[in-house]
């Protein structure tokens, strides 16, 4: 601990171990791998190990003579348009939500593999994020529910059905009275036109609609100071100067993708002459977004809105004229003034081309305020779109709560939840559970027999977006059909299915029912002609209908009158905001392994979650990283393990939702905990007021961050921090106008000289990437759709924890700063390719070779897995199959698989390989028509999927591709470019934007 | 004092002496013989469901490759037929045949056939037929003149060295394009000047990149 002190000055370091190089990292740095990755180490598996080899020898032996029998089996009839192992590509939408992403599937002869996002919807603009990329995995999950249960014992779809069609007579007499629906949250017109159906096929019956994570905040803000509801749409490109409340707007928030692509845009440089804009962050803890800003602000989430206040009173003072009528409570916020007056000042003098984003957690007065600002600012049309709502059921956290309510006084007798799982996620002052156990009758339509189904006399299984047919409509009113890519595997039943049979007492096919809403939408003339058009092109192609919202003075002071002042979190009154969670969403997703095993962009932690406390917090509450601490908040208590991590406002406690499942699958139970414990209907997200009570006991957490480090050779540890600026070359724009060579002059090195002749490789294609670092926002996008393209493995917490992850590309993050408010910057590394690749002199068995297109390329067949090679790879890029991690993978979960890739088996080495199966088939396209492969053609998996365009691949050889013309701007470097090793893959490097008056 | 060792054991050493360099012999020469590429199971000839006959219907009848292994110019897999295409003649065609009763089968209950795989490459190499007709490569020089086999038979070893052989040196298999499913083309006496040609107009540059097929 005391060794912090004694550093000063901007150096980039990795982690708080490093920082105060303690023991551990002493011995981490030490090692060639991380600890336990090249030892089998327990003697009771080696013992079976070798046995079971003995064993396999000998099958071996017997099973070698004879060739295995292969059947080949075509279609008995011939499908139209289908050439097998070439896959197709259709359109159609996830559901997330109110969010719905257009997607195209890749599908192999029926069966879909990938996902990638729709150029031509709104919501995706051709770019996925993690949760699109990994949905294809839910899909095979083998945990996902088999049948209709009736009181937990197997029933099926029919005899619900005819058990339904009793109570639908009775129902039909009493105009429903007593019967109920809770719903998710949605945007589909056939949803909503069904459930029209409903509520006139029983008028007495209640609606309830509810989602754990929602903008529901937003627009009860929007609500209070306009009388309507709107949803905005951010024109972030057209954005010089964007200040971000407590909002994740490139990950976590609404519309992020399209966000990051507009973000991305207008931070562009390609050279010292562009301009890019400038981000401001406040927020209590570390996301994405903040990692991005110019200049962020550590601030607890419950003193937001008295800095919204404190910032409208400056530029109001600065002469921001507000519309007439409007009057502000006064201000009671006195701290951070240079940092309010400076962004005034920025945003005022950028009117109409600045934007202010709130976060979904902060309350209704915040958002009326920003939408009153933005407005008084001149962004409205120009930065920020609002537009209606349609085909649209919003949630409703008090409508939930009278309905528990009723629920509890027996006045509801028969309750259907349309997806959902509240018995998990609902807020615990409600107490779901018990309420639940006062309705007489109860049916829950979910993918899984979650914690909810469990308890409801009827379970319905749930197709998965790929499996049924349904529609939904974007947030900006772009609607759209969800088209089934294969038959529901277990025979599941959809929403749509599920309602109409509800809402009319009879079976219809869900086909039927989205066509019957289509026929209202498309013209009557030629509609089969103008409904395959939607189904090619994934949306139906309308205007987007914008409106200004008019703000009403009396309403907006109204909603102002509410209280601004809250305590500053202190050690005797800590403060705990929840998040979304990175990797499950709201706890949707906990089922996927690949998102399990993803690292959490901010604290790198893999299948868990953890109380973030910074080290002044924790130094305080004398814990230290995996003590187990109990929070307690309003009589509720939660345990949980501490992860200390810098740039956390002081005395707050971040913890994701999403966790500790009880009722997910094999892949999601008990894994991290439930933050859901701890929340209530009136506090959501910011929850004051809470104490922590240290138990003896220590939870092992897995993380990434020192892994695979390209830090972690066998340098003393001082010289790190010497070599990180190397690594991860950054300036301020400032500087770059002054000096635009900065990146490629960062090392001064001697004349680069080869032992031998080097090859030239100056013929026919030549595949080289360049990653802008400058857009690169770390939000694993890349990582996962790698993982989902390269057929990688998964390999568990413990592995994890032993340092064996397998995902190709890294995400590495550097922090630069002091430790309270410090700078994150994330590093995408993958293979480099280099040239003069160490990896291939040292291998003994030339399984790593170069090809004739420069790629470095792993012949897993050959490779008999020596590891020499990770061991000289610089980059530390190699992974190594411990163990044959795949021959467990159930045979639905094989379906996952890409039929181009090789599947590995243990004992050999992997890495990335540009994709080189998308480059065979677009070479072996090109030559079967004679011709050259265009710019572009190509694209490597991780491209395709980067919301922020910062990845770009294609041929150097063509001076005039995108690739070549990225290589040619003067940010470019090559990553430890001075050991000559030629990489293909260089970077573009990172620039920040910084407010001259706030540099001191 | 009893006999620890019963009197079989005084031949012990002698079997020992004989027994372990023979069974040790025996060892390397089946890791020599099953590890090599020479052990490609050329010769393989299973039987199939429908005893069909590619002498009668590609031979004798002349029917194009084509007609049945529809995608091999252009997709990675030749493809084998649907039942469908059977139909298409035997409807009409020997419509009472007992040999033909597993198709008839198929195609009233929707069941495939299944088929038995005789061409089979390792999953870790990727071969494409397209590639490979479009250069010109004929059918018959990785499956030999199927027009002559009444049962389909492995005639090549289909290992890697041989794939390489060719990648190295292809003139002796490239063909004009008009000629890639005769079974009965031979190389003209300028066979390497046309080669040539060929290598030119098509740009041919048989890849002995690892990345070629394996990926």
């Amino acid at each position: 601990m005391k060794n912090l002190t004694k550093q000063t000055g901007k150096t980039y370091w990795h982690s708080l171990d490093q920082l105060a190089n303690s023991d551990e990292f002493k011995q981490i740095v030490e090692r060639e791998f991380p600890e336990g990755a090249s030892e089998l180490n327990d003697p009771v598996s080696r013992r079976t190990f070798l046995s079971l080899m003995g064993a396999s020898v000998a099958l071996a032996g017997l099973a070698g003579c004879r060739r295995p029998v292969e059947k080949i089996i075509p279609y008995v009839i011939g499908q139209e348009n289908l050439v097998p192992g070439i896959p197709k590509f259709y359109a159609t939408t996830m559901p997330l939500g109110l969010e719905n992403i257009g997607v195209l599937v890749e599908n192999h002869e029926g069966r879909p593999t990938k996902l990638e996002g729709n150029p031509t919807h709104p919501a995706s603009l051709g770019a996925a994020n993690s949760f699109v990329q990994s949905a294809i995995l839910d899909l095979y999950d083998p945990d996902r529910s088999q049948s209709v249960l009736k009181n937990g014992t197997a029933s099926n779809w029919d005899n619900f059905s005819a058990h339904w069609r009793d109570t639908y007579s009775d129902f039909t007499d009493s105009q429903g009275e007593g019967l109920a629906i809770l719903s998710e949250a949605f945007a589909s017109p056939t949803l909503a036109r069904l459930k029209a159906d409903f509520i006139r096929q029983f008028p007495k019956a209640r609606w309830v609609t509810w989602e754990p994570i929602s903008d529901e905040k937003f627009y009860n803000g929007v609500k209070a100071a306009t009388g309507k509801i709107y949803q905005p749409h951010f024109q972030l490109n057209e954005a010089q100067v964007i200040l971000a409340l407590d909002s994740d707007f490139l990950h976590t928030e609404t519309g992020a993708i399209a966000n990051t692509k507009g973000f991305a845009e207008g931070r562009r440089v390609e050279s010292e002459n562009d301009s890019m804009n400038r981000l401001y962050v406040v927020e209590p803890g570390f996301t994405v977004t903040g990692g991005m800003a110019d200049h962020r602000l550590n601030l607890p989430a419950s003193q937001v809105p008295a800095f919204t206040l404190a910032l409208a009173h400056e530029l109001q003072n600065l002469g921001l004229v507000l519309p007439a009528g409007i009057e502000l409570p006064v201000t009671e916020f006195t701290t951070d003034r240079e940092w309010i007056k400076a962004v005034a000042k920025d945003l005022l003098a950028h009117s109409g081309g600045n934007l202010i984003v709130a976060g979904r957690r902060q309350p209704a007065q915040v958002h009326a305020l920003v939408l009153l600002l933005n407005s008084a600012l001149g962004n409205t049309g120009k930065t920020i779109d609002y537009c209606q709502l349609k085909d649209s059921e919003l949630p409703s956290t008090p409508a939930l709560t009278s309905f528990v309510i009723d629920m509890k006084a027996g006045e509801i007798d028969y309750l259907v939840m349309l997806g959902g799982n509240p018995v998990y996620n609902a807020p615990a002052d409600l107490n779901f559970a018990a309420a639940l156990g006062k309705v007489a009758n109860t049916v829950h339509l979910s993918s899984h027999v979650d914690e909810t189904s469990q308890l409801a006399n009827w379970h319905i299984p749930n197709t998965h977006f790929l499996e049924a047919w349904g529609d939904a409509t974007s947030t900006e009113g772009t609607r759209s059909i969800i088209q089934p890519q294969i038959e529901p595997l277990f025979g599941a039943i959809s929403a749509v299915e599920l309602l109409s049979l509800l809402a009319s007492g009879k079976k219809n096919n869900g086909y039927d029912e989205v066509q019957k809403t289509w026929r209202t939408i498309l013209p009557k003339a030629n509609f089969d002609k103008s409904w395959r058009r939607v189904l090619h092109d994934g949306i139906l192609v309308s205007t987007v209908k914008k409106t200004t919202p008019q703000i009403s003075s009396r309403r907006f002071n109204n909603a102002l009158n509410t209280n601004f002042k809250s305590t500053p979190p202190s050690i005797t009154n800590l403060e705990v905001s929840l998040n979304v969670s990175n990797t499950s969403f709201d706890g949707r997703f906990s089922n996927n392994g690949w998102l399990q095993e993803l690292p959490d962009p901010i604290t790198k932690l893999t299948w868990d979650n953890a109380a973030v406390i910074n080290r002044k917090t924790a130094e305080a509450l004398k814990v230290t990283n995996f003590d187990l601490i109990e929070i307690a908040v309003n009589g509720r208590t939660l345990l949980a393990p501490v992860w200390i991590m810098p740039g956390q406002a002081d005395f707050t406690i971040s913890l994701a939702l999403g966790y500790g499942r009880e009722a997910a699958g094999r892949i999601g139970n008990g894994v991290g905990v439930n933050a859901y414990r701890l929340r209530t209907s009136d506090h959501p997200y910011i929850l004051s007021e809470a104490a922590i009570t240290k138990t003896n006991a220590t939870y092992e957490l897995a993380c990434t961050q020192d892994h695979h480090g390209l830090d972690l050779e066998k340098l003393a540890a001082d010289a790190i921090q010497d070599r990180l600026p190397v690594l991860y070359r950054e300036a301020t724009l400032d500087e770059y106008q002054q000096h635009p060579n900065f990146a490629s002059e960062a090392v001064e090195h001697p004349p680069l000289k080869s032992l031998w002749d080097e090859k030239v490789y100056d013929e026919g294609y030549q595949w080289g990437m360049s990653i802008d670092l400058n857009t690169c926002t770390g939000c694993n996008a890349c990582s996962i759709a790698c993982q989902s393209e390269n057929n990688i493995p998964i390999v568990g917490k413990k592995e994890v924890a032993n340092g064996r992850d397998m995902a190709w590309i890294r995400m590495d993050r550097y922090f630069s700063g002091p430790e309270e408010n410090p700078e994150m910057v994330h590093q995408p590394v993958a293979c480099q390719h280099c040239e003069n690749a160490p990896c291939e002199q040292v291998c003994p068995v030339a399984a790593t070779v170069h090809d004739a297109e420069g790629l470095n390329v792993m012949t897993y067949n050959r490779c008999v897995g020596t590891r020499y090679c990770a061991n000289n790879c610089p980059y530390k890029v190699r992974r190594f199959n411990f163990f044959n991690y795949t021959k467990d993978t159930p045979d639905i979960v094989e379906m996952v698989m890409n039929p181009d890739v090789t599947v590995r088996s243990r004992g050999v080495m992997e890495k990335c390989s540009f994709c080189i199966q998308r480059i065979s088939l677009a070479r072996i396209g090109a030559k079967n028509e004679n011709c050259e492969i265009r710019d572009g053609e190509v694209q490597s998996a991780c491209q395709q999927s980067c919301p922020a365009d910062a990845i770009v691949f294609g041929n150097i050889n063509d001076p005039d591709s995108r690739v070549s013309q990225a290589k040619q701007q003067n940010r470019n470097y090559a990553l430890l470019g001075e050991l000559n090793t030629k990489p293909r893959l260089t970077y573009l490097a990172k620039l920040r934007n910084p407010n001259p008056d706030l540099v001191s | 004092m009893a006999q620890i060792f019963p009197k079989w054991t005084n031949k012990l050493p002698f079997i020992l002496a004989i027994g372990t360099p023979f069974i040790l012999i025996c060892i390397i020469f089946l890791i020599w013989w099953f590890g090599s590429p020479k052990y490609t199971d050329v010769g393989y000839q299973p039987k199939q469901p429908v005893p069909y006959s590619h002498k009668l219907h590609a031979g004798d009848l002349s029917i194009d490759c084509r007609y049945c292994h529809t995608t091999v110019e252009t997709a990675a897999i030749a493809s084998l037929p649907p039942t469908q295409t059977c139909m298409n003649c035997h409807q009409l065609i020997l419509p009472e045949s007992k040999k033909l009763l597993p198709i008839r089968e198929s195609w009233s209950t929707g069941k495939p056939l299944e088929w038995v795989r005789v061409h089979k490459i390792p999953d870790y190499a990727y071969f494409n037929h397209s590639a490979h007709i479009n250069a010109g490569v004929g059918c018959a020089s990785c499956h030999g003149n199927v027009a002559e086999m009444k049962v389909v038979k492995l005639v090549e070893p289909l290992s890697m060295g041989w794939c390489i052989d060719c990648h190295r040196n292809p003139d002796q298999h490239l063909r004009p394009l008009s000629e890639v499913t005769n079974m009965k083309w031979t190389p003209p006496v300028n066979q390497i000047e046309l080669a040539h040609q060929y290598k030119i107009e098509r740009s041919i540059q048989p890849s002995e990149d690892c990345s070629a097929c394996h990926r």
